[in-house]
């Protein structure tokens, strides 16, 4: 009997450490998807344009997501050091409609990440960057956010300065192409803002002017983002699992 | 018989002389805006007009089919030759003048000295400015070359150039935006879970099978009885047991 015991024992203390790495990991998930939700690269406007924001729908889960296991985690505990059956039976409920949201949460954002090829920045690009009238609250957003993106990271359009000349776009309609052949936020810019020489970025001479593409600057967040909430996810539900099932072994041992 | 020779001699003497250059588009350095839809680049014409210090150097703009039937005698700044006609009225049209002033010879190392065809917008439609080096209209295929005119006499050419012919830009609903495979980190990530959630769901069913039928249950699955049996945890009564046997 003493054997069994020590089993037990071992048993409750394998579960409860279990437990305990579940609601700390619940945390982390939490402030992991609250920074991603909070916007850090400003990129926002350019997936909310795409009419599919998937992986901020599956950040937002992931936030409560984080909440749940860190309570029930601590119900987990409770139930397995007093070896009831009802506060087990009741955890094992609540963790498996948790493990589904969090399944939910991490397939959402690898599938919406697979969605965002250059092809669907170009388009929204090419059709919505300086659209003028009737130009919507998100095309201005839009703009402003590529804008941006061009400033601060030293580029001219998703995959360089190219995509201007190889598609018509809103853009062009208001730029003829002789004096505007890109954005003159593709020029090399100086302290006030103006092309350090106008000329030479409309000839597309090197060094004044942005050679490379934006969609390295844009796909490096959404990456992190989409495999942060993804991958992080799958790791906490594949210990879930392991913990689960202990829960469940030990659950049906338990004599009333 | 001097009269026939002189007459003869009259008409050499005003022959346009064909120098050996002919404009091309600008290769060093690499530009991006080499052609553009309405605008090309091309190399300055160093060296190549010495000696015509007097002469007003222009550049001839036509479209490929035209070329040859250009008229060295063509007087620009008229309508006949004028940008603002160009490509239906005008067939070749003449622009960006200058003279040799311009083009010093030989060219000092790290300028680069483009001649941007297609840049002045301003005067695209103004008919008082027949000489504007405006945007083309089309994407072409054109060709150029330069004439020295001496007043209003050519004296020197280059040869036509290769036919230019400018970018296309094409729609941009043109660009497929549907039909990107799913990776294999999303795939691995949706079996995987797929499978683990399956068999938690199969474990839960089973144990609330067991709590149905709970008067065997317990110790039926623990079938070696002298490794773990998970009996009681009333440690009470395994602090008894020892106590009772005594």
């Amino acid at each position: 009997m003493a054997k069994s015991d020590d089993y037990v024992h071992i048993l409750q203390g394998l579960l409860v450490f279990g437990n305990v790495v579940i609601g700390m990991c619940g945390i982390a998930l939490t402030a992991e998807c609250i920074y991603f939700v909070s916007n850090p690269h400003g990129l926002y406007p350019l997936l909310k344009a795409t009419e599919n924001n998937d992986i901020y729908a599956a950040a937002w889960i992931g936030i409560f997501v984080g909440l749940a296991l860190f309570a029930l985690s601590i119900l987990g505990i409770i139930g397995v050091i007093k070896a009831s059956r009802t506060l087990l039976l009741v955890y094992i409920i609540l963790m498996l409609i948790t493990f589904a949201f969090e399944m939910a949460s991490c397939i959402t954002a690898a599938t919406h990440r697979d969605s965002l090829t250059p092809s669907v920045f170009l388009k929204q690009m090419l059709e919505r960057y300086q659209k003028s009238e009737p130009a919507s609250n998100s095309d201005k957003e839009l703009t402003k956010t590529w804008d941006e993106l061009m400033l601060q990271n030293h580029c001219c359009g998703v995959l360089g300065p190219s995509d201007w000349q190889e598609y018509t776009s809103a853009f062009r309609l208001t730029h003829n192409d002789a004096d505007y052949p890109w954005p003159r936020k593709c020029c090399v810019l100086d302290a006030q803002g103006l092309p350090v020489n106008l000329d030479g970025c409309k000839l597309g001479v090197p060094g004044y002017y942005n050679s490379n593409g934006c969609y390295g600057a844009i796909s490096g967040p959404v990456n992190t983002h989409a495999w942060g909430v993804a991958w992080f996810g799958f790791a906490i539900l594949c210990w879930t699992f392991c913990v689960l099932l202990g829960t469940m072994f030990y659950w049906s041992g338990i004599e009333y | 018989t001097m009269l026939p020779l002189l007459l003869l001699l009259l008409p050499a003497a005003h022959a346009v002389v064909e120098l050996p250059y002919r404009p091309a588009l600008t290769q060093t350095p690499p530009l991006e805006g080499l052609t553009t839809a309405s605008t090309f680049v091309l190399d300055q014409p160093r060296c190549v007009f010495e000696g015509y210090d007097n002469a007003d150097i222009w550049l001839v703009v036509a479209l490929d089919k035209a070329a040859s039937t250009f008229n060295n005698t063509a007087v620009p700044g008229t309508s006949e030759t004028a940008f603002q006609g160009f490509p239906g009225r005008v067939p070749a049209y003449m622009t960006l003048n200058a003279t040799l002033a311009n083009y010093p010879c030989p060219t000092p190392a790290g300028d680069i000295t483009v001649l941007r065809v297609g840049s002045e917008t301003s005067c695209a439609t103004d008919e008082a400015r027949p000489t504007c080096n405006g945007p083309l209209p089309g994407p072409g295929p054109y060709r150029v070359k330069f004439l020295a005119l001496q007043g209003s006499e050519p004296v020197a050419e280059t040869d036509w150039s290769a036919p230019i012919t400018l970018r296309t830009a094409k729609s941009p609903s043109s660009i497929a935006t549907t039909g990107s495979g799913h990776s294999a980190g999303m795939i691995a990530i949706t079996t995987i879970l797929s499978i683990l959630f399956a068999i938690l769901l199969a474990g839960l069913v089973a144990m609330l099978v067991f709590w149905g039928s709970d008067s065997c249950g317990g110790s039926s699955t623990f079938s070696k009885p002298e490794s773990v049996t998970v009996r009681r945890y009333n440690t009470h009564h395994v602090y008894d047991q020892p106590a009772s046997r005594l």
